[in-house]
Protein backbone atom coordinates (compact mmCIF):
# COMPACT_ATOMS: atom_id res chain seq x y z
CA UNK A 1 0.00 0.00 0.00
CA UNK A 2 1.19 3.66 -0.74
CA UNK A 3 1.62 6.01 1.87
CA UNK A 4 -0.62 8.48 0.02
CA UNK A 5 -3.11 5.53 0.64
CA UNK A 6 -2.13 4.73 4.00
CA UNK A 7 -2.62 8.01 4.95
CA UNK A 8 -6.52 8.47 3.26
CA UNK A 9 -6.97 5.57 5.43
CA UNK A 10 -5.81 7.64 8.66
CA UNK A 11 -7.73 10.72 7.53
CA UNK A 12 -10.53 8.67 6.89
CA UNK A 13 -10.23 6.83 10.46
CA UNK A 14 -9.98 9.99 12.65
CA UNK A 15 -12.64 11.36 10.99
CA UNK A 16 -15.15 8.28 11.97
CA UNK A 17 -13.83 8.26 15.25
CA UNK A 18 -14.69 12.42 15.65
CA UNK A 19 -17.84 11.34 14.29
CA UNK A 20 -18.42 8.67 16.49
CA UNK A 21 -17.48 11.27 19.29
CA UNK A 22 -19.50 14.42 18.59
CA UNK A 23 -15.95 16.07 17.90
CA UNK A 24 -17.25 16.84 14.00
CA UNK A 25 -18.59 20.16 12.81
CA UNK A 26 -21.92 19.03 11.36
CA UNK A 27 -22.28 21.34 8.53
CA UNK A 28 -25.09 20.50 6.36
CA UNK A 29 -26.16 17.56 8.33
CA UNK A 30 -26.97 20.03 11.55
CA UNK A 31 -30.13 18.33 12.97
CA UNK A 32 -32.16 21.62 13.54
CA UNK A 33 -34.55 22.38 16.61
CA UNK A 34 -38.00 23.73 16.39
CA UNK A 35 -36.88 26.94 18.36
CA UNK A 36 -34.06 27.95 16.35
CA UNK A 37 -33.11 31.19 15.51
CA UNK A 38 -30.90 31.50 12.25
CA UNK A 39 -28.45 34.93 11.57
CA UNK A 40 -28.00 34.21 7.69
CA UNK A 41 -26.15 36.43 5.15
CA UNK A 42 -24.09 36.33 2.08
CA UNK A 43 -20.19 36.36 3.27
CA UNK A 44 -18.90 39.77 3.68
CA UNK A 45 -22.02 41.48 4.53
CA UNK A 46 -21.80 41.96 8.09
CA UNK A 47 -22.52 38.89 9.34
CA UNK A 48 -19.58 38.71 11.98
CA UNK A 49 -20.36 41.99 13.40
CA UNK A 50 -23.89 41.10 13.98
CA UNK A 51 -22.92 38.18 15.26
CA UNK A 52 -20.85 40.06 17.84
CA UNK A 53 -24.22 42.52 18.66
CA UNK A 54 -26.37 39.38 18.93
CA UNK A 55 -24.08 37.54 21.08
CA UNK A 56 -23.69 40.50 23.63
CA UNK A 57 -27.34 40.93 23.39
CA UNK A 58 -28.05 37.14 24.68
CA UNK A 59 -25.48 36.98 26.86
CA UNK A 60 -24.71 39.85 28.90
CA UNK A 61 -23.14 38.58 31.35
CA UNK A 62 -20.20 37.59 28.92
CA UNK A 63 -18.84 39.83 26.56
CA UNK A 64 -18.42 38.36 23.35
CA UNK A 65 -14.37 37.39 22.20
CA UNK A 66 -13.14 35.90 19.11
CA UNK A 67 -12.47 33.02 21.21
CA UNK A 68 -15.91 32.96 22.34
CA UNK A 69 -18.02 33.77 19.30
CA UNK A 70 -17.93 30.00 17.65
CA UNK A 71 -19.88 28.95 20.91
CA UNK A 72 -22.25 32.17 21.73
CA UNK A 73 -23.24 32.63 18.05
CA UNK A 74 -22.37 28.92 16.70
CA UNK A 75 -21.46 28.16 13.20
CA UNK A 76 -22.22 24.38 11.90
CA UNK A 77 -18.63 24.64 9.70
CA UNK A 78 -17.30 25.80 12.76
CA UNK A 79 -18.28 24.48 15.74
CA UNK A 80 -18.30 21.17 16.40
CA UNK A 81 -21.71 18.80 16.97
CA UNK A 82 -21.12 18.00 20.76
CA UNK A 83 -21.10 22.35 21.14
CA UNK A 84 -24.20 22.48 19.54
CA UNK A 85 -25.75 19.45 21.33
CA UNK A 86 -25.02 21.26 24.66
CA UNK A 87 -25.83 24.57 24.12
CA UNK A 88 -28.37 26.70 25.83
CA UNK A 89 -31.67 27.42 24.04
CA UNK A 90 -32.56 28.99 21.86
CA UNK A 91 -29.68 28.98 19.79
CA UNK A 92 -28.60 31.63 17.42
CA UNK A 93 -27.14 29.90 14.53
CA UNK A 94 -24.67 31.34 12.07
CA UNK A 95 -24.59 30.63 8.24
CA UNK A 96 -23.90 31.67 5.18
CA UNK A 97 -26.42 29.20 3.20
CA UNK A 98 -29.26 30.14 0.48
CA UNK A 99 -32.97 29.62 0.97
CA UNK A 100 -33.30 26.65 3.68
CA UNK A 101 -36.94 25.69 4.40
CA UNK A 102 -36.06 23.70 7.46
CA UNK A 103 -35.32 26.91 9.28
CA UNK A 104 -37.32 28.13 11.80
CA UNK A 105 -36.52 31.53 12.66
CA UNK A 106 -34.51 33.49 10.28
CA UNK A 107 -32.97 37.11 10.24
CA UNK A 108 -31.22 38.56 6.88
CA UNK A 109 -28.61 40.45 6.51
CA UNK A 110 -27.99 42.12 3.28
CA UNK A 111 -25.54 44.30 2.07
CA UNK A 112 -25.08 46.68 -1.09
CA UNK A 113 -23.18 44.58 -3.70
CA UNK A 114 -21.24 46.98 -4.92
CA UNK A 115 -19.54 47.05 -0.81
CA UNK A 116 -19.66 43.15 -0.91
CA UNK A 117 -17.27 42.88 -3.76
CA UNK A 118 -14.71 45.18 -2.26
CA UNK A 119 -15.01 43.72 1.15
CA UNK A 120 -14.72 39.75 -0.36
CA UNK A 121 -11.71 40.94 -3.07
CA UNK A 122 -9.83 42.31 0.14
CA UNK A 123 -10.65 39.62 2.31
CA UNK A 124 -9.20 36.93 -0.24
CA UNK A 125 -5.81 39.01 -0.46
CA UNK A 126 -6.01 38.59 3.53
CA UNK A 127 -6.40 34.87 3.60
CA UNK A 128 -4.42 34.59 0.45
CA UNK A 129 -7.19 32.83 -1.56
CA UNK A 130 -5.69 35.41 -4.29
CA UNK A 131 -2.50 37.34 -5.27
CA UNK A 132 -1.91 40.42 -3.81
CA UNK A 133 -2.06 42.10 -6.86
CA UNK A 134 -5.14 39.89 -8.38
CA UNK A 135 -6.68 42.42 -10.84
CA UNK A 136 -10.02 43.58 -9.19
CA UNK A 137 -11.92 43.67 -12.20
CA UNK A 138 -11.29 39.39 -12.54
CA UNK A 139 -12.65 39.42 -9.12
CA UNK A 140 -15.63 40.89 -10.69
CA UNK A 141 -16.54 38.59 -13.33
CA UNK A 142 -15.83 35.48 -10.85
CA UNK A 143 -18.01 37.84 -7.81
CA UNK A 144 -21.10 37.70 -10.79
CA UNK A 145 -20.79 34.20 -11.29
CA UNK A 146 -21.02 32.94 -7.99
CA UNK A 147 -17.31 31.83 -8.07
CA UNK A 148 -15.73 33.33 -4.73
CA UNK A 149 -17.72 31.47 -2.16
CA UNK A 150 -19.95 28.11 -2.44
CA UNK A 151 -23.09 29.92 -1.36
CA UNK A 152 -24.40 30.88 -4.55
CA UNK A 153 -23.64 34.30 -6.49
CA UNK A 154 -24.94 37.86 -4.43
CA UNK A 155 -28.13 37.95 -6.12
CA UNK A 156 -28.74 33.94 -6.05
CA UNK A 157 -28.41 34.21 -2.42
CA UNK A 158 -30.33 37.16 -1.98
CA UNK A 159 -32.94 36.27 -3.79
CA UNK A 160 -33.85 32.98 -2.32
CA UNK A 161 -34.39 34.30 0.65
CA UNK A 162 -36.46 37.24 -0.51
CA UNK A 163 -38.43 35.72 -2.69
CA UNK A 164 -39.42 32.87 -0.65
CA UNK A 165 -39.86 34.71 2.95
CA UNK A 166 -40.35 38.13 2.54
CA UNK A 167 -43.46 39.25 4.25
CA UNK A 168 -43.28 36.81 6.42
CA UNK A 169 -43.15 36.63 10.08
CA UNK A 170 -40.52 34.04 10.44
CA UNK A 171 -38.42 37.14 9.11
CA UNK A 172 -36.34 39.76 9.68
CA UNK A 173 -34.55 41.51 6.72
CA UNK A 174 -31.95 43.74 7.96
CA UNK A 175 -29.83 46.36 5.85
CA UNK A 176 -26.06 46.63 6.70
CA UNK A 177 -26.04 50.45 6.14
CA UNK A 178 -29.50 50.66 8.11
CA UNK A 179 -27.26 48.36 10.90
CA UNK A 180 -24.10 51.01 10.01
CA UNK A 181 -26.40 54.22 10.39
CA UNK A 182 -28.47 53.74 13.64
CA UNK A 183 -27.42 50.63 15.17
CA UNK A 184 -29.71 50.79 18.50
CA UNK A 185 -33.07 51.06 16.71
CA UNK A 186 -32.09 47.94 13.90
CA UNK A 187 -31.13 45.95 17.49
CA UNK A 188 -34.43 47.10 18.60
CA UNK A 189 -36.08 45.32 15.53
CA UNK A 190 -34.31 42.04 16.26
CA UNK A 191 -35.23 42.56 19.87
CA UNK A 192 -38.85 42.58 19.13
CA UNK A 193 -38.50 39.86 16.22
CA UNK A 194 -37.20 37.53 19.15
CA UNK A 195 -39.08 38.53 21.93
CA UNK A 196 -35.82 38.93 23.72
CA UNK A 197 -35.88 40.04 27.27
CA UNK A 198 -33.58 42.97 26.29
CA UNK A 199 -34.06 46.44 28.14
CA UNK A 200 -32.75 49.95 26.30
CA UNK A 201 -29.11 49.98 28.14
CA UNK A 202 -28.56 46.12 27.28
CA UNK A 203 -28.99 47.16 23.80
CA UNK A 204 -26.77 50.27 24.40
CA UNK A 205 -24.10 48.19 26.13
CA UNK A 206 -24.42 45.38 22.86
CA UNK A 207 -23.41 47.84 20.59
CA UNK A 208 -20.63 49.59 22.40
CA UNK A 209 -19.34 45.95 23.12
CA UNK A 210 -19.22 45.61 19.37
CA UNK A 211 -18.13 48.53 18.40
CA UNK A 212 -15.63 48.07 14.78
CA UNK A 213 -12.94 49.91 17.62
CA UNK A 214 -13.08 47.03 20.15
CA UNK A 215 -13.48 44.50 17.31
CA UNK A 216 -10.36 45.33 16.06
CA UNK A 217 -8.70 45.83 19.28
CA UNK A 218 -9.92 42.29 20.28
CA UNK A 219 -9.20 41.06 16.50
CA UNK A 220 -5.28 41.94 17.50
CA UNK A 221 -5.16 40.16 21.09
CA UNK A 222 -6.32 37.30 19.66
CA UNK A 223 -4.80 36.93 16.27
CA UNK A 224 -4.45 33.02 16.84
CA UNK A 225 -8.38 32.54 17.56
CA UNK A 226 -9.73 32.49 14.59
CA UNK A 227 -8.37 33.12 10.91
CA UNK A 228 -5.20 30.77 11.09
CA UNK A 229 -2.73 31.42 8.06
CA UNK A 230 -4.00 34.43 6.86
CA UNK A 231 -2.49 38.13 6.87
CA UNK A 232 -1.35 39.62 10.20
CA UNK A 233 -0.64 42.26 8.18
CA UNK A 234 -4.45 43.22 6.60
CA UNK A 235 -7.11 42.69 9.33
CA UNK A 236 -10.40 41.41 9.14
CA UNK A 237 -12.45 43.99 10.18
CA UNK A 238 -11.73 46.45 7.76
CA UNK A 239 -13.75 49.74 7.00
CA UNK A 240 -16.66 48.62 8.88
CA UNK A 241 -18.81 51.68 7.06
CA UNK A 242 -20.56 51.84 3.82
CA UNK A 243 -20.48 53.05 0.65
CA UNK A 244 -16.78 52.73 0.18
CA UNK A 245 -17.62 51.47 -3.50
CA UNK A 246 -17.75 55.05 -4.55
CA UNK A 247 -14.01 55.59 -4.31
CA UNK A 248 -12.80 52.04 -4.84
CA UNK A 249 -14.64 50.35 -7.55
CA UNK A 250 -14.36 51.69 -10.84
CA UNK A 251 -17.47 52.99 -12.68
CA UNK A 252 -16.90 50.09 -15.28
CA UNK A 253 -17.88 47.67 -12.79
CA UNK A 254 -20.12 49.33 -10.76
CA UNK A 255 -22.34 48.90 -14.15
CA UNK A 256 -21.41 45.04 -14.40
CA UNK A 257 -23.22 44.58 -11.33
CA UNK A 258 -25.82 46.77 -11.49
CA UNK A 259 -26.61 45.68 -15.34
CA UNK A 260 -26.61 42.36 -13.53
CA UNK A 261 -28.84 42.49 -10.22
CA UNK A 262 -30.20 46.20 -10.91
CA UNK A 263 -33.96 45.10 -10.39
CA UNK A 264 -33.04 43.60 -6.84
CA UNK A 265 -30.67 46.23 -5.80
CA UNK A 266 -33.13 49.08 -6.43
CA UNK A 267 -35.79 47.14 -4.30
CA UNK A 268 -33.94 46.90 -1.59
CA UNK A 269 -33.37 50.47 -1.56
CA UNK A 270 -30.09 50.97 -3.12
CA UNK A 271 -29.78 53.45 -5.32
CA UNK A 272 -28.17 52.90 -8.80
CA UNK A 273 -25.43 55.08 -10.21
CA UNK A 274 -24.91 53.73 -13.64
CA UNK A 275 -29.30 53.10 -14.42
CA UNK A 276 -31.60 56.00 -14.99
CA UNK A 277 -34.62 54.56 -12.94
CA UNK A 278 -36.85 54.02 -15.84
CA UNK A 279 -34.44 51.47 -17.45
CA UNK A 280 -33.98 49.23 -13.89
CA UNK A 281 -36.65 46.74 -15.04
CA UNK A 282 -39.11 45.23 -12.72
CA UNK A 283 -38.50 43.41 -9.80
CA UNK A 284 -39.81 40.40 -10.55
CA UNK A 285 -38.05 39.09 -13.16
CA UNK A 286 -34.44 38.95 -11.31
CA UNK A 287 -32.14 38.81 -14.44
CA UNK A 288 -32.84 37.71 -18.09
CA UNK A 289 -34.77 35.40 -18.42
CA UNK A 290 -33.52 32.06 -20.58
CA UNK A 291 -35.40 30.27 -23.14
CA UNK A 292 -39.14 30.99 -22.79
CA UNK A 293 -40.29 27.17 -22.25
CA UNK A 294 -43.00 26.86 -24.35
CA UNK B 1 -24.54 6.34 21.61
CA UNK B 2 -24.48 3.10 20.13
CA UNK B 3 -26.36 4.01 17.35
CA UNK B 4 -24.49 6.94 16.88
CA UNK B 5 -21.26 4.40 16.71
CA UNK B 6 -23.35 2.68 14.14
CA UNK B 7 -24.09 5.54 11.90
CA UNK B 8 -20.48 6.22 12.50
CA UNK B 9 -19.50 3.06 11.16
CA UNK B 10 -21.64 3.58 8.25
CA UNK B 11 -20.64 6.92 7.32
CA UNK B 12 -16.76 5.50 7.71
CA UNK B 13 -17.77 2.80 4.80
CA UNK B 14 -20.15 4.94 2.74
CA UNK B 15 -23.23 3.17 3.05
CA UNK B 16 -25.48 5.91 4.16
CA UNK B 17 -27.68 7.89 2.00
CA UNK B 18 -25.83 11.53 1.22
CA UNK B 19 -29.08 13.08 -0.04
CA UNK B 20 -28.33 16.91 0.75
CA UNK B 21 -25.38 16.61 1.41
CA UNK B 22 -23.71 14.49 -1.45
CA UNK B 23 -20.47 15.46 -3.10
CA UNK B 24 -20.94 17.07 -6.30
CA UNK B 25 -18.76 16.23 -9.59
CA UNK B 26 -18.26 19.06 -12.24
CA UNK B 27 -19.69 17.08 -14.73
CA UNK B 28 -22.94 16.11 -12.99
CA UNK B 29 -26.17 16.65 -14.48
CA UNK B 30 -29.33 16.93 -12.15
CA UNK B 31 -33.05 16.67 -12.75
CA UNK B 32 -34.69 18.90 -10.42
CA UNK B 33 -38.44 19.14 -9.60
CA UNK B 34 -40.70 19.77 -6.93
CA UNK B 35 -41.93 15.95 -5.71
CA UNK B 36 -45.35 15.04 -8.17
CA UNK B 37 -44.20 17.30 -11.29
CA UNK B 38 -43.51 14.72 -13.39
CA UNK B 39 -39.67 13.65 -12.39
CA UNK B 40 -39.78 10.02 -12.89
CA UNK B 41 -41.37 10.33 -16.43
CA UNK B 42 -38.96 12.25 -17.05
CA UNK B 43 -36.41 10.09 -15.55
CA UNK B 44 -37.25 7.72 -17.89
CA UNK B 45 -37.36 10.12 -20.57
CA UNK B 46 -33.46 10.76 -20.01
CA UNK B 47 -32.78 7.10 -19.16
CA UNK B 48 -34.21 6.13 -22.35
CA UNK B 49 -32.50 8.69 -24.39
CA UNK B 50 -28.73 8.19 -22.64
CA UNK B 51 -28.65 4.89 -22.08
CA UNK B 52 -30.96 2.79 -24.47
CA UNK B 53 -29.19 -0.06 -24.72
CA UNK B 54 -30.38 -0.71 -20.71
CA UNK B 55 -33.83 -1.15 -21.17
CA UNK B 56 -34.50 1.27 -18.23
CA UNK B 57 -37.69 0.03 -16.26
CA UNK B 58 -38.92 -0.10 -12.50
CA UNK B 59 -35.72 -2.03 -11.43
CA UNK B 60 -33.03 -0.14 -12.38
CA UNK B 61 -34.24 3.33 -12.67
CA UNK B 62 -32.42 4.42 -9.05
CA UNK B 63 -29.46 2.87 -10.52
CA UNK B 64 -29.16 5.18 -14.27
CA UNK B 65 -30.50 7.74 -12.62
CA UNK B 66 -30.06 7.74 -8.96
CA UNK B 67 -31.38 9.21 -5.75
CA UNK B 68 -29.05 10.70 -3.47
CA UNK B 69 -31.69 9.88 -0.58
CA UNK B 70 -32.30 6.40 -2.01
CA UNK B 71 -28.85 4.83 -2.94
CA UNK B 72 -25.70 4.99 -0.57
CA UNK B 73 -22.75 7.40 -0.60
CA UNK B 74 -20.37 4.85 -2.15
CA UNK B 75 -22.56 3.91 -5.16
CA UNK B 76 -23.14 6.89 -5.86
CA UNK B 77 -19.84 7.99 -6.16
CA UNK B 78 -18.80 4.62 -8.34
CA UNK B 79 -21.08 5.44 -10.48
CA UNK B 80 -20.19 6.18 -14.33
CA UNK B 81 -19.41 9.48 -15.48
CA UNK B 82 -21.43 12.10 -16.19
CA UNK B 83 -24.04 11.06 -13.30
CA UNK B 84 -27.39 12.24 -14.46
CA UNK B 85 -28.97 12.78 -10.57
CA UNK B 86 -32.40 13.30 -9.72
CA UNK B 87 -33.44 15.41 -7.44
CA UNK B 88 -36.00 17.17 -5.48
CA UNK B 89 -34.02 20.28 -3.64
CA UNK B 90 -34.54 23.59 -3.42
CA UNK B 91 -31.74 25.30 -5.24
CA UNK B 92 -28.25 24.20 -4.45
CA UNK B 93 -25.94 26.44 -5.87
CA UNK B 94 -23.13 23.72 -6.52
CA UNK B 95 -25.29 22.05 -8.97
CA UNK B 96 -23.56 22.22 -12.40
CA UNK B 97 -26.29 21.75 -14.67
CA UNK B 98 -29.64 21.78 -14.18
CA UNK B 99 -32.88 20.60 -15.96
CA UNK B 100 -35.57 22.10 -14.10
CA UNK B 101 -39.09 20.36 -14.54
CA UNK B 102 -42.32 22.50 -13.39
CA UNK B 103 -45.62 21.66 -13.33
CA UNK B 104 -48.42 23.78 -12.69
CA UNK B 105 -49.19 23.36 -8.95
CA UNK B 106 -52.88 22.87 -9.20
CA UNK B 107 -52.06 19.63 -10.61
CA UNK B 108 -49.43 19.09 -8.60
CA UNK B 109 -51.47 19.33 -5.56
CA UNK B 110 -54.17 16.15 -6.92
CA UNK B 111 -51.53 14.46 -7.68
CA UNK B 112 -49.58 14.58 -4.18
CA UNK B 113 -52.86 13.73 -3.09
CA UNK B 114 -53.39 10.66 -4.51
CA UNK B 115 -49.73 9.66 -3.96
CA UNK B 116 -50.36 10.24 -0.42
CA UNK B 117 -53.19 7.87 -0.16
CA UNK B 118 -51.24 5.51 -2.10
CA UNK B 119 -48.59 5.60 0.47
CA UNK B 120 -50.93 5.38 3.30
CA UNK B 121 -50.18 9.23 4.66
CA UNK B 122 -53.82 10.10 4.19
CA UNK B 123 -57.09 7.87 4.15
CA UNK B 124 -58.92 7.20 1.07
CA UNK B 125 -61.45 10.07 2.44
CA UNK B 126 -59.50 12.87 3.14
CA UNK B 127 -60.84 16.13 1.86
CA UNK B 128 -59.17 17.42 -0.99
CA UNK B 129 -59.90 21.16 0.52
CA UNK B 130 -58.52 20.49 3.83
CA UNK B 131 -55.17 18.86 1.85
CA UNK B 132 -54.93 21.87 -0.20
CA UNK B 133 -54.34 23.99 2.57
CA UNK B 134 -51.71 21.64 3.68
CA UNK B 135 -49.59 22.19 0.57
CA UNK B 136 -50.15 25.68 0.37
CA UNK B 137 -48.98 26.09 3.79
CA UNK B 138 -45.98 23.27 3.04
CA UNK B 139 -47.36 21.37 5.93
CA UNK B 140 -46.07 17.50 3.67
CA UNK B 141 -43.97 15.33 5.25
CA UNK B 142 -41.29 16.36 2.95
CA UNK B 143 -38.70 18.57 3.41
CA UNK B 144 -38.38 20.23 0.26
CA UNK B 145 -40.10 23.34 1.10
CA UNK B 146 -43.82 24.52 -0.12
CA UNK B 147 -44.44 24.60 -4.47
CA UNK B 148 -43.65 28.25 -4.24
CA UNK B 149 -40.40 28.04 -2.12
CA UNK B 150 -39.01 25.43 -4.24
CA UNK B 151 -39.93 26.56 -7.52
CA UNK B 152 -39.26 29.94 -6.74
CA UNK B 153 -35.69 29.38 -5.50
CA UNK B 154 -34.51 27.87 -8.65
CA UNK B 155 -36.47 30.30 -11.13
CA UNK B 156 -35.58 33.12 -9.60
CA UNK B 157 -31.45 32.89 -9.51
CA UNK B 158 -31.41 31.11 -13.03
CA UNK B 159 -30.69 34.66 -14.19
CA UNK B 160 -29.14 34.44 -17.87
CA UNK B 161 -27.39 31.12 -17.20
CA UNK B 162 -26.59 28.68 -19.16
CA UNK B 163 -26.59 26.06 -16.59
CA UNK B 164 -30.41 25.62 -16.12
CA UNK B 165 -32.88 24.36 -18.45
CA UNK B 166 -36.31 25.07 -17.60
CA UNK B 167 -39.01 22.24 -18.74
CA UNK B 168 -42.90 22.12 -17.90
CA UNK B 169 -44.55 19.26 -17.74
CA UNK B 170 -46.85 20.61 -19.57
CA UNK B 171 -45.18 21.52 -22.65
CA UNK B 172 -43.87 17.94 -22.06
CA UNK B 173 -47.17 16.41 -22.55
CA UNK B 174 -47.85 18.73 -25.40
CA UNK B 175 -44.95 18.67 -27.65
CA UNK B 176 -42.62 15.87 -26.46
CA UNK B 177 -40.56 15.70 -29.24
CA UNK B 178 -38.78 19.31 -29.06
CA UNK B 179 -39.09 19.62 -25.41
CA UNK B 180 -36.82 16.04 -25.37
CA UNK B 181 -34.78 17.62 -28.42
CA UNK B 182 -34.11 20.66 -25.79
CA UNK B 183 -33.17 18.44 -23.51
CA UNK B 184 -30.68 16.51 -25.12
CA UNK B 185 -29.24 19.17 -26.73
CA UNK B 186 -28.80 20.56 -23.01
CA UNK B 187 -26.90 17.82 -21.83
CA UNK B 188 -24.81 17.68 -25.04
CA UNK B 189 -26.17 13.99 -25.93
CA UNK B 190 -25.94 13.01 -29.68
CA UNK B 191 -29.48 12.25 -30.63
CA UNK B 192 -31.63 11.83 -33.87
CA UNK B 193 -35.66 12.53 -34.20
CA UNK B 194 -35.67 8.48 -34.20
CA UNK B 195 -33.99 7.95 -30.69
CA UNK B 196 -36.22 10.80 -29.41
CA UNK B 197 -39.37 9.22 -30.38
CA UNK B 198 -38.31 5.52 -29.17
CA UNK B 199 -37.65 7.69 -25.65
CA UNK B 200 -40.86 9.20 -25.21
CA UNK B 201 -42.32 5.55 -26.31
CA UNK B 202 -40.33 3.98 -23.69
CA UNK B 203 -41.74 6.06 -21.60
CA UNK B 204 -45.14 6.59 -22.30
CA UNK B 205 -47.71 6.21 -19.88
CA UNK B 206 -49.40 3.17 -20.86
CA UNK B 207 -46.10 1.48 -20.73
CA UNK B 208 -44.93 2.61 -17.64
CA UNK B 209 -48.47 1.43 -16.18
CA UNK B 210 -47.32 -1.89 -17.62
CA UNK B 211 -44.00 -2.06 -16.34
CA UNK B 212 -45.41 -0.73 -12.55
CA UNK B 213 -47.95 -3.81 -12.66
CA UNK B 214 -44.89 -6.14 -12.92
CA UNK B 215 -42.53 -4.18 -10.92
CA UNK B 216 -43.93 -1.75 -8.48
CA UNK B 217 -43.77 -4.22 -5.73
CA UNK B 218 -40.03 -3.54 -6.32
CA UNK B 219 -39.15 -0.28 -6.77
CA UNK B 220 -38.13 1.70 -3.89
CA UNK B 221 -40.65 4.79 -3.80
CA UNK B 222 -43.63 2.47 -4.04
CA UNK B 223 -42.92 -1.10 -2.50
CA UNK B 224 -44.37 -0.34 1.06
CA UNK B 225 -46.75 1.73 -0.62
CA UNK B 226 -50.86 0.58 -1.29
CA UNK B 227 -50.90 -2.03 -4.79
CA UNK B 228 -54.33 -1.43 -5.42
CA UNK B 229 -53.88 2.45 -6.26
CA UNK B 230 -51.24 2.91 -9.44
CA UNK B 231 -48.16 5.63 -9.11
CA UNK B 232 -48.54 6.27 -12.92
CA UNK B 233 -52.21 7.97 -12.51
CA UNK B 234 -53.81 10.22 -15.25
CA UNK B 235 -50.01 11.48 -16.62
CA UNK B 236 -52.07 14.55 -17.98
CA UNK B 237 -51.79 18.36 -17.69
CA UNK B 238 -55.38 20.23 -16.60
CA UNK B 239 -57.24 17.57 -14.13
CA UNK B 240 -57.40 20.35 -11.52
CA UNK B 241 -59.75 22.10 -13.78
CA UNK B 242 -62.90 19.41 -12.98
CA UNK B 243 -61.26 17.95 -10.01
CA UNK B 244 -59.97 20.47 -7.41
CA UNK B 245 -62.86 22.63 -5.49
CA UNK B 246 -62.61 26.44 -6.09
CA UNK B 247 -61.66 27.23 -2.73
CA UNK B 248 -58.70 25.60 -3.06
CA UNK B 249 -57.65 26.81 -6.36
CA UNK B 250 -58.33 30.25 -5.38
CA UNK B 251 -56.16 29.50 -2.11
CA UNK B 252 -53.09 28.34 -4.33
CA UNK B 253 -53.41 31.38 -6.62
CA UNK B 254 -53.55 34.10 -4.23
CA UNK B 255 -50.29 32.41 -2.59
CA UNK B 256 -48.25 31.97 -5.63
CA UNK B 257 -50.04 33.87 -8.50
CA UNK B 258 -47.48 35.81 -9.55
CA UNK B 259 -44.69 33.02 -10.05
CA UNK B 260 -47.49 30.66 -12.14
CA UNK B 261 -48.41 33.78 -14.10
CA UNK B 262 -44.54 34.46 -14.98
CA UNK B 263 -44.26 30.38 -15.46
CA UNK B 264 -47.05 30.36 -18.22
CA UNK B 265 -50.12 29.49 -16.18
CA UNK B 266 -53.15 31.36 -16.92
CA UNK B 267 -55.14 32.54 -13.39
CA UNK B 268 -58.47 30.75 -12.95
CA UNK B 269 -59.78 33.09 -10.44
CA UNK B 270 -60.77 36.53 -11.77
CA UNK B 271 -59.77 39.71 -9.98
CA UNK B 272 -56.54 38.44 -8.34
CA UNK B 273 -56.02 40.58 -5.21
CA UNK B 274 -52.42 38.93 -4.39
CA UNK B 275 -51.55 38.32 -7.94
CA UNK B 276 -48.32 39.79 -7.64
CA UNK B 277 -46.60 38.44 -4.63
CA UNK B 278 -46.95 34.60 -3.82
CA UNK B 279 -46.98 34.57 -0.22
CA UNK B 280 -49.88 36.28 1.64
Amino acid sequence: MGSKAKAGIVKHLVAGLKRGLGLHTPGKSLVILPDDIFLVSFPKSGNTWTRFLLANLRFPDKPATWATIDWMIPDPTGTTKRDFDRMPRPRIIKSHECFDPRYPRVIYIVRDPRDVVVSQYHYHRKIRKIEDDSPLEKFVTRFLLGDTCPHGSWGQNVATWLYTCEGSSRFLRLRYEDLIADTPRELAKVVSFLQLPAKPEQIVQAVERSSADRMRKLEKEQQHGLYKGSRADMSFVRAAGSGGWRKDLPTDQVARLEAAWGPLMHHLGYELATLPPSEIGEYAPLGTAITAPR
Amino acid sequence: MIRRLIAGGKQFLGLHYPGRSLKVFSDDIFLVSYPKSGNTWTRFLIANLVYPEKHPDFTNINELIPDPEGITKRRLERLPRPRYIKSHQYFDPRYPKVIHVVRDPRDVVLSEYYFDIKRRAIPDDFPLEKFASRFVRGELNHPYGTWGENTATWFYTRGNSQRLLLVTYEALQSEGASQVARIAEFIGVPTSSERIAFAIEQSSADRMRELEKKQGHLWSSTRQTRQDKPFVRSAKAGGWKTELPEASIAEIESEWGGLMRELGYELAVANMVHAGSHRG
